[in-house]
């Protein structure tokens, strides 16, 4: 162990002395380079713990958490967020039994009806209308509802693309394309407006599900390319091996064709997710009061006034760590499916 | 026999499908009838009424609206261009030193990476609009003897001047952009094979003159595509350019749905000029990619 | 007798504790042929490697036609001896996006300042030796493996090397193909190039090698000069290893 250490040091020594002997310019630019970058740090962190007014920040959590949800009943979406926590804690850290890492999608599944029974209320619970959901509790929920959505949606449509039968693969070529050249933003604001002109008279849907369509519509032609890349990657043997042992089409597609292209296209897919989460924010342009949404209404409370850039890091840090996270679980899943080898 | 189910499951499709498009076609005939808007292009020669903060052109209120929503074009395609430029740029620069293991520079550009890259783009245009620019209470914050000037009205380069909207979201969308500008231009240079670096070195050639002769001219074919879809998706994202209120092609359809509820003709209106858009970037980089392969042979 | 290449104690450690080289020593004279030998995963691409700078040494020195090199890291050193020792890969690792010519005249120009004509000229004077004079104009993959390794050795000679390394020149060729590429190697030996060769070849070893070095587990078993090592060698392992190739 010594000698590790005085060989790193060694090391360690050696960069330092050739950097100086020989690329004087570099070791200039580095200098230069390092002062400014750790003077700046230091005037980052004194603003940080000496200047910044965090009182707009603490005064208000409950609704950057929340939202305007009733104070009696704000429980509810702080259980549903604590069951969400306790999941993502089992993914990371929980004991690898098979059976266990098998359900746990299903159990991602289950705890969207739960968010919604707990979020909606009724069945014994005081009802709340959408227009109070709010603040983290609503970035989230957006989020797991459109890509449970859109997850089925983009496989089918992946397989319509390579579909033999003519009709299908143009339809879904042409979906996928159209969706895939429209800014999100676009698709958002023409879901809010649209979607109700293309219902009956009388069918109503609210601001949220509405949203949540427009994402899935969106996010679904991202997700369908991602696979269709995955399935472009399993080598032809695949089939022929399946094709020969007897599998039927819909066998090939169930058990050979999906779970290897979803393996293969997992990065993308965590990016994709990371990116839906992400683009939550737009929904505050178009109204809603997500993370961003009450970021601006606070801004917008003479109380607060001028206080911009404690809010923005704070919404900074709370995206960064959140999708930090994802794409740290999803890392962990690659790991656990390439060195497993199964599903 | 399996053709035949085949053209069945065909037909069967494409009735549910006109069944369908019919079903939101009366529903849609319905509803605009009882709000009384109907559907055609002939406002589009209307004056619009509303002004523009941001014109390149000659533009006033008595102008139609479609000579508002072309002003709203070059808008989008001038904070395009612009943003593409500096988002190349400094994504070269980022993902170059990104290549530098467990040093400084690394992990400097690893951090810039990191931070952009997982915190929303809206928030980051918020910051350089409400923070960077309309902050800059004084009228000259940074001045460079006459030549770049800094202010709350935004950069007066040479005396050209850029609002501070447009200049917001040009910083937001070429940092943005260039995080992952940086990541196409990183996984291209190590798509080439690790002898290559062995070749040149054993060699006596240079890191310098290795880099720039061997390693850069096998790595551009990589950098293509993972560029095309970074421009593709800057473009997109320029809509945002509404939550710092520059007028886009987004943001002048948004005033008119607003002013004459054309919900439907405005989607087809940015639709096609989304397509127009995308035909436009992935023709220039199919024909820089021709370039590239031609120069090879 | 001038001492081209002189090996001390060169140790090299990976990061769980294994030697990739274990106190490797040897010495090559100039004009002499050095065949290094040994089971895969034994060091021998390793240790060829750190002769010219392409892999770091924890310990020891290496002194390369006079200049001297050891674990700490001289860039301007390095740069020398790469200036005066060629080297031939495996993988070929020829530029797939130049031309033969510009492949074998790229270094000339660049690393010594040559000028453009003279170095085509005494590029296409070496291909012709190698009687691939008219691919000059051609891209790597449009030639077959064995032209392509030969192209690499003119790259490799283009520099007027005085000392010219090899990592298994043939193990990526066809077997139909190895022979063009050994016939060139015995040829350069003929002249009196000094190489040092990482080989599975026995027949070439035993007709051309002045010394055969074998290697295992990153030390050094024994060095002999081929007559004693592939009839009588000295070690059990060596033996047991020219059996497994024998077989083979």
């Amino acid at each position: 162990m010594a000698i590790k250490i005085k060989n790193l040091k060694i090391l360690f020594l050696r960069e330092i002395k050739t950097k100086i002997s020989f690329k004087p310019f570099s070791f200039l630019l580095n200098t230069v380079l390092i002062s400014i970058i750790i003077s700046s740090l230091l005037l980052a962190l004194n603003w940080i713990f000496f200047k910044a007014n965090w009182s707009v920040i603490n005064s208000n959590l409950s609704l950057f958490a929340f939202g305007s949800f009733p104070s009696d009943e704000q429980w509810r979406p702080l259980l549903w967020l604590v069951i969400l926590s306790f999941i993502a804690l089992i993914n990371i850290f929980g004991p690898k039994w098979k059976w266990l890492r098998k359900n746990l999608l299903i159990i991602w599944i289950g705890s969207v009806p739960v968010g919604i029974y707990l979020l909606k209320g009724g069945f014994g619970l005081i009802p709340v209308m959408s227009q109070n959901w709010g603040g983290l509790t609503l970035t989230i929920f957006i989020t797991i509802c459109s890509i449970l959505f859109s997850l089925p949606l983009g496989i089918l449509l992946a397989l319509s693309r390579r579909s033999s039968l003519f009709m299908i693969q143009k339809f879904s070529s042409f979906y996928i394309d159209i969706m895939r050249s429209v800014p999100l933003i676009a698709v958002l604001f023409f879901g809010q407006l649209l979607i109700p002109l293309f219902l009956p008279y009388g069918l109503e849907i609210d601001r949220v599900w509405r949203a949540i369509i427009g994402f899935t519509l969106f996010v679904s032609a991202y997700i369908a390319e991602d696979i269709r890349g995955g399935l472009q990657s399993i080598p032809k043997t695949q089939l022929e091996a399946a094709n020969s042992l007897g599998l039927n089409k819909y066998q090939i597609t169930r058990f050979i064709l999906i779970p290897q292209s979803l393996r293969v296209a997992l990065p993308a897919l965590t990016n994709q997710l990371i990116g839906l989460f992400q683009n939550t924010s737009l929904m505050s342009i178009l109204g809603l009061m997500e993370l961003i949404g009450i970021g601006r209404s606070i801004l917008a409370n003479p109380e607060y006034i001028g206080q911009y850039i404690e809010v923005y890091i704070w919404l900074a840090t709370v995206y960064w760590i959140l999708c930090t996270l994802m794409a740290y679980l999803s890392k962990q899943l690659e790991k656990e499916m390439s060195s497993n080898k199964g599903y | 026999m399996r053709l035949n189910i085949k053209f069945f499951l065909q037909i069967v499709l494409i009735l549910i499908l006109i069944i369908f498009v019919w079903i939101i076609l009366n529903n849609l005939s319905i509803n605009l009838s009882r709000t009384g808007i109907g559907f055609d292009f002939y406002w589009l020669s209307k004056p619009a009424g509303f002004s523009l903060a941001e014109k390149p052109l000659r533009y006033s209120p008595s102008d139609t609206y479609a000579w508002a929503l072309f002003i709203g074009w070059i808008n989008s395609l001038k904070v395009i261009f612009l943003s593409l430029i500096f988002a190349t740029f400094i994504g070269i620069l980022i993902g170059f030193a990104r290549l530098n293991k467990n040093s400084f520079i690394g992990l400097i550009s690893a951090g810039y990476i990191t931070v952009i890259r997982q915190t929303p783009l809206l928030l980051q245009l918020m910051f350089w609009y409400f923070v960077g620019f309309l902050n800059l209470r004084n009228n000259n914050f940074l001045n460079f003897n006459q030549i770049i000037n800094f202010s709350v009205q935004g950069i007066d380069l040479f005396g050209i001047k850029f609002s501070s909207e447009f200049s917001a979201l040009l910083f937001g969308l070429s940092i943005f952009s260039s995080a992952f500008i940086a990541e196409v231009i990183r996984g291209g240079i190590l798509s080439v094979p690790f002898g290559q670096w062995e070749a040149f070195r054993s060699l006596g050639l240079s890191e310098r003159t290795g880099f720039i002769k061997i390693i850069i001219p096998q790595a551009l074919p990589a950098f293509i595509p993972g560029l095309t879809s970074q421009y593709l998706n800057l473009a997109k994202n320029s809509t945002l350019a509404i939550a710092v209120g520059y007028s886009d092609i987004y943001a002048i359809n948004d005033t008119i749905i607003n002013q004459t509820g054309r919900a439907i003709e405005c989607f087809i209106i940015l639709l096609s000029s989304f397509l127009i858009l995308n035909l436009l970037i992935t023709n220039i980089m199919g024909l820089i990619n021709k370039l590239i392969i031609s120069s090879r042979k | 007798m001038e001492t081209v290449l002189i090996a001390k104690n060169i140790t090299k450690s990976f990061s769980k504790g294994i030697n990739a080289l274990n106190k490797v020593s040897f010495t090559l004279v100039k004009g002499k042929v050095l065949v290094i030998m040994g089971p895969s995963g034994s060091g021998k691409s390793t240790l060829i490697r750190t002769i010219n700078g392409l892999e770091t040494f924890d310990e020891g020195e290496l002194n390369v036609l006079g200049i001297k090199i050891d674990s700490n890291i001289d860039e301007r050193k390095i740069k020398k001896i790469r200036r005066r020792v060629g080297m031939v890969f495996q993988q070929f690792n020829l530029f797939p996006h130049l031309t033969i010519l510009e492949n074998i005249t790229l270094a000339p120009i660049n690393v010594q300042k040559r000028q453009q004509t003279e170095a085509e000229e005494f590029g296409m004077y070496l291909l012709s030796q190698m009687g691939i004079d008219s691919h000059a104009k051609k891209y790597p993959n449009q030639l077959s493996g064995g032209e392509q390794q030969r192209v690499a050795i003119v790259r490799a000679l283009a520099l007027k090397p005085e000392l010219l390394l090899f990592d298994e020149p043939t193990s990526a060729l066809d077997p139909e193909r190895i022979n063009e590429v050994l016939d060139a190697m015995r040829n350069l030996a003929n002249q009196g190039m000094t190489m040092v060769v990482v080989t599975h070849e026995i027949d070439f070893a035993k007709e051309v090698s002045d010394k055969v070095l074998f290697l295992d587990n990153g030390k050094v078993i024994e060095i002999s000069s081929p007559d004693i090592f592939f009839s009588n060698a000295s070690h059990e392992r060596s033996r047991k290893f020219l059996n497994q190739l024998d077989k083979n």
